[in-house]
């Protein structure tokens, strides 16, 4: 399904539209979330809410603001984000490395998540430590770029050309997977 | 040419595109991004790459969420959602459009409408009318604290000009009072206009130290009879006339520092200023 068909769909409220959304996207949403929220039913949770705002609140998203996955992606990732804070979650409980991500998917019953979680943790081995730190940092930690800076020191710059960086070898790394 | 592609290519490293992704941009820096996208292929091309990017990275990453979940969310939209449409979707307000109305219809819709309208207008305007009632006390006692001022001024301008004319019209000679031989303040300046036919005095502060709350300045008229009290003087109003007592006959002026209220006799040690007539 083209993207504008999609899109228009949803603006109707079809079922058929929304299931499809569902089923292209629900993974890699949910992913977004569960890198943030490391309990898995809290995860889920904020995942129900997250779809449910997404498909009534179709209407306020502007094609000509960005692509409709990014839209997607940046509800969930705020709702994650608010969860955790209103949560009020310790910096220091907040343990969603890396490697507690991997290991997690890794420790998963389905043998599906298990390949998977292998697959993340060779792509991350890409990185460089600068890099993988800022990942872990944005990526599952919910941090803003502005706040790796404030709290690690490092200049804003600098953690934008890392970020860059990192993401440039993830998604050199990610069709060989 | 090229230094503006160098410019694009700039553009596309700095780390913006990213973070416009994850969300993480002002809305001023959002439509930059977009604005830049617009103009620049390169920079659409780049974006959506990145998304590319992004999407396979969390699709990677992610897990389908339970059955139970998804359940779950169809339940919750399970009244906003329909089932597809049968027409197109431009055919369906045209049928709207050419059913009939009894003509009764029209007028019941009509009279509605206005009496919805009439009830907004009203509820609109008792607001306001509040609102401007509020702003009108708000404005009278404004008014009241201006009128209350303008005639404080006006009484201080009455006062000051009579004797402004009585300066002038008078036969007034003025004597320095100065401190320069005393110890007490040696800058210290004022000036008395006596007019000695009708007995008025007044006097005008140069320059004076002000005093602590227990003390007074004092001026005296010295005659043939000794000090004689006329009135205290306040050091906090510089270059205004001061009218004191009386005075018919005096050889010398002079002002010292007296208890609260001033004294019968001056304490001499306290002598501050002091001018003879000439």
């Amino acid at each position: 399904m083209e993207e504008k068909e999609l899109i228009q769909g949803l603006r109707e409220r079809d079922r058929k539209t929304v299931e499809y959304l569902y089923e292209k996207y629900s993974r890699a949403l949910f992913g977004v979330i569960l890198r943030i929220i490391s309990d898995r039913d809290l995860a889920e949770e904020v995942f129900h809410d997250a779809f449910v705002k997404i498909t009534q609140k179709i209407d306020s998203y502007d094609e000509s603001k960005g692509r409709l996955y990014t839209w997607m992606a940046n509800i969930c990732r705020n709702s994650a984000i608010d969860k955790l804070r209103s949560k009020e979650i310790s910096q220091s409980s907040k343990t969603n490395t890396i490697d507690d991500f991997v290991y997690g998917l890794e420790g998963g019953a389905q043998t599906q998540e298990k390949i998977d979680g292998i697959g993340v943790k060779e792509l991350m081995d890409q990185l460089n430590t600068d890099q993988k730190f800022i990942i872990e940092y944005i990526y599952f930690q919910g941090y803003t770029h502005s706040e790796i800076a404030e709290e690690f020191d490092i200049p804003l710059g600098t953690v934008k050309s890392r970020l860059r960086a990192a993401l440039q070898v993830l998604k050199k790394n990610i069709e060989r997977i | 040419m090229k230094e503006f592609s160098v410019n694009i290519q700039e553009y596309i490293e700095s780390g913006k595109l990213e973070l416009f992704l994850l969300g993480e941009l002002n809305e001023r820096e959002r439509e930059e991004v977009i604005a830049m996208a617009k103009a620049h292929p390169e920079i659409q091309q780049e974006l959506d790459s990145l998304e590319e990017a992004m999407f396979s990275l969390d699709e990677l990453t992610g897990v389908e969420p339970s059955i139970q979940t998804k359940e779950k969310i169809f339940a919750t939209l399970e009244e906003d959602l329909q089932e597809k449409k049968i027409s197109t979707p431009t055919a369906a307000p045209k049928e709207t459009k050419t059913v009939k109305m009894t003509p009764w219809k029209p007028f019941a819709v009509a009279a509605s409408l206005v009496a919805v309208l009439a009830s907004a207008a009203a509820i609109y305007f008792a607001g306001k009318f509040y609102e401007t009632d509020q702003k009108f006390v708000a404005l009278q006692q404004e008014q009241a604290v201006l009128a209350d001022n303008l005639n404080q001024v006006k009484q201080e301008f009455e006062k000051t000009d009579s004797r402004l004319d009585r300066l002038v019209a008078g036969d007034f000679r003025r004597i320095e009072m100065v401190g320069e031989s005393f110890d007490m303040q040696k800058d210290a300046k004022v000036d008395v206009f006596w007019d000695q036919s009708q007995q008025e005095v007044f006097i005008a502060v140069n320059r004076l130290n002000s005093l602590s709350a227990s003390f007074d300045y004092q001026l005296w008229a010295i005659g043939p009879d000794g000090p004689v009290g006329i009135g205290i003087v306040d050091p906090s109003q510089p270059f205004s006339l001061q009218q004191m007592n009386a005075v018919a006959e005096a050889g010398a002026f002079a002002i010292t520092i007296e208890p609260k209220g001033g004294s019968e006799s001056p304490t001499l040690e306290k002598l501050v200023v002091l001018g003879e007539v000439a």
